[in-house]
């Protein structure tokens, strides 16, 4: 699957959603659609997630929308930050898998980051989407 | 830094759509949005485009959840009068950030088992939701009636809500509505900082203070998306002022600095705070959250 410039590239009801139905049986908090880019060079794109540290998490991807692999990693601290901590990377389940979840507690926040791999030409566009449910 | 988006889930404007009964329900409300919300990237705006960093904050209804562990006494005298509400319909700004302050206040009311005055802040929430243009949202199957069928059914209406939330989150993504989805967001944890605030205050409880320290923490993330839309509206850029003062004294707290220095991740049930540094804070929460709801 592939986007040109101007197409309609994702339908944000149906990822949402669908993100929302794998959170079961955490309650859904929250939920984030990010706009994919494709460039010649590699870029990141970082969402910072504020939690609460007495709660546990999970964190449901649906990244069907998003035309060529997409690394999702999950950290401790910011892209600015020196040291900090990996705590997920997608690359181990396989980057090629479009429904991913992770689970976390006694965090204050994490910081998911998109690694958009670099394309030769064209315009590529995408959305990744994940939910965010609590218990 | 650049930033990109912020995606506000406002969880309470949620309950004034519909009411819970079960899971059959959630379903129907789920199958009641008629049109699938599409977006196109092309019509994001520049700033979308160029940007590289976003936030994806609490929901009103998770923030209540959580403080209602502190085990804090339900004050009647606290909530913003219902009667208010009336009084909001002058800007964008005053009733984003309004329509967060009453989703407090009915999740507050919610989690105490308060089923009229929670019945009273849904009437509230919803009449701030339409000046904001949320008609849609609340026109949807007889919402108040099957709230009140359902109230004392909390977790069926937890499921409601959070269904949904989900339809008011796409609601302003569709409308592009980023900056009122963050005013929004403010309002709702301004309310809840004043609740918690003011419990602590008459209670003088160790719970409380770490429910109230640990929303004190939003504070960096909420500025930084003011921030990003400070020239939304008019309002913003005061606002920011009187928040960076309650983050300067979350900041000057002694155990906070110590903690910061040692783990990030600390536990804010392990804290002392002396009544010194809660009262410049203090004063700051009540300002703020009277400039709104006044």
């Amino acid at each position: 699957m592939s986007f040109q410039t101007g197409d309609v590239l994702c339908d944000a009801k149906v990822l949402k959603e669908k993100a929302k139905d794998m959170l079961d049986p955490y309650k859904y908090d929250s939920s984030e659609l990010t706009k994919i880019i494709y460039k010649k060079k590699e870029s990141v794109k970082e969402v910072e997630v504020p939690l609460f540290i007495g709660e546990k998490y999970r964190f449901c991807f649906n990244m069907e929308a998003v035309p060529k692999a997409v690394e999702i990693q999950i950290y401790n601290k910011d892209k600015d930050s020196k040291n900090r901590k990996l705590l997920f990377s997608s690359k181990d389940a396989g980057l090629d898998k479009k429904e991913i979840q992770f689970e976390i507690s006694k965090a204050r926040h994490v910081f998911v980051d998109y690694i958009v791999p670099p394309v030769e030409a064209g315009s590529y566009m995408g959305c990744a989407v994940f939910a965010v449910g609590y218990k | 830094m650049k930033i990109k988006s912020l995606i506000i889930p406002v969880t309470l404007l949620s309950i004034a759509l519909v009411s819970c009964n079960d899971s059959s329900d959630v379903q129907k409300e789920s199958d009641e949005i008629h049109d699938s919300i599409i977006v196109n990237p092309d019509s994001m705006g520049i700033s979308e485009e160029d940007s590289d960093v976003s936030y994806n904050l609490p929901s009103a209804l998770q923030i209540a959840y959580v403080f209602r562990k502190s085990g804090a006494t339900y004050n009647s005298t606290l909530p913003n009068s219902v009667k208010n509400a009336v009084n909001y319909n002058v800007s964008d700004y005053k009733r984003a950030t309004n329509f967060g302050v009453y989703s407090t206040d009915l999740a507050y009311c919610l989690f105490n088992k308060k089923h009229q005055e929670t019945k009273d802040y849904l009437k509230a929430t919803k009449e701030v939701g339409v000046f904001l243009g949320l008609n849609q949202a609340f026109e949807s199957d007889n919402f108040a009636q099957r709230f009140e069928k359902n109230i004392s059914n909390e977790d069926s209406l937890i499921k409601i809500v959070s269904s949904i939330e989900l339809k008011t989150d796409l609601l302003f993504e569709q409308n592009k509505k980023k900056h009122i989805a963050v005013l929004t967001f403010v309002g709702a944890w301004t309310e809840s900082l004043y609740l918690a605030n003011e419990a602590y205050v008459k209670e003088k409880n160790k719970k409380i203070l770490a429910s109230l320290l640990e929303q004190l923490s939003f504070t960096d993330v909420v500025l930084k998306a003011l921030n990003h839309h400070k020239t939304s509206e008019p309002e913003i850029e005061s606002l920011i002022s009187e928040i960076e003062k309650i983050r300067s004294g979350y900041e000057s707290i002694a155990s906070i600095k110590a903690a910061n220095e040692k783990n990030e991740d600390f536990a804010f049930d392990v804290l002392s705070v002396s009544d010194d540094e809660l009262k410049n804070i203090s004063q700051s929460i009540q300002l703020v959250r009277q400039n709104i709801v006044k």
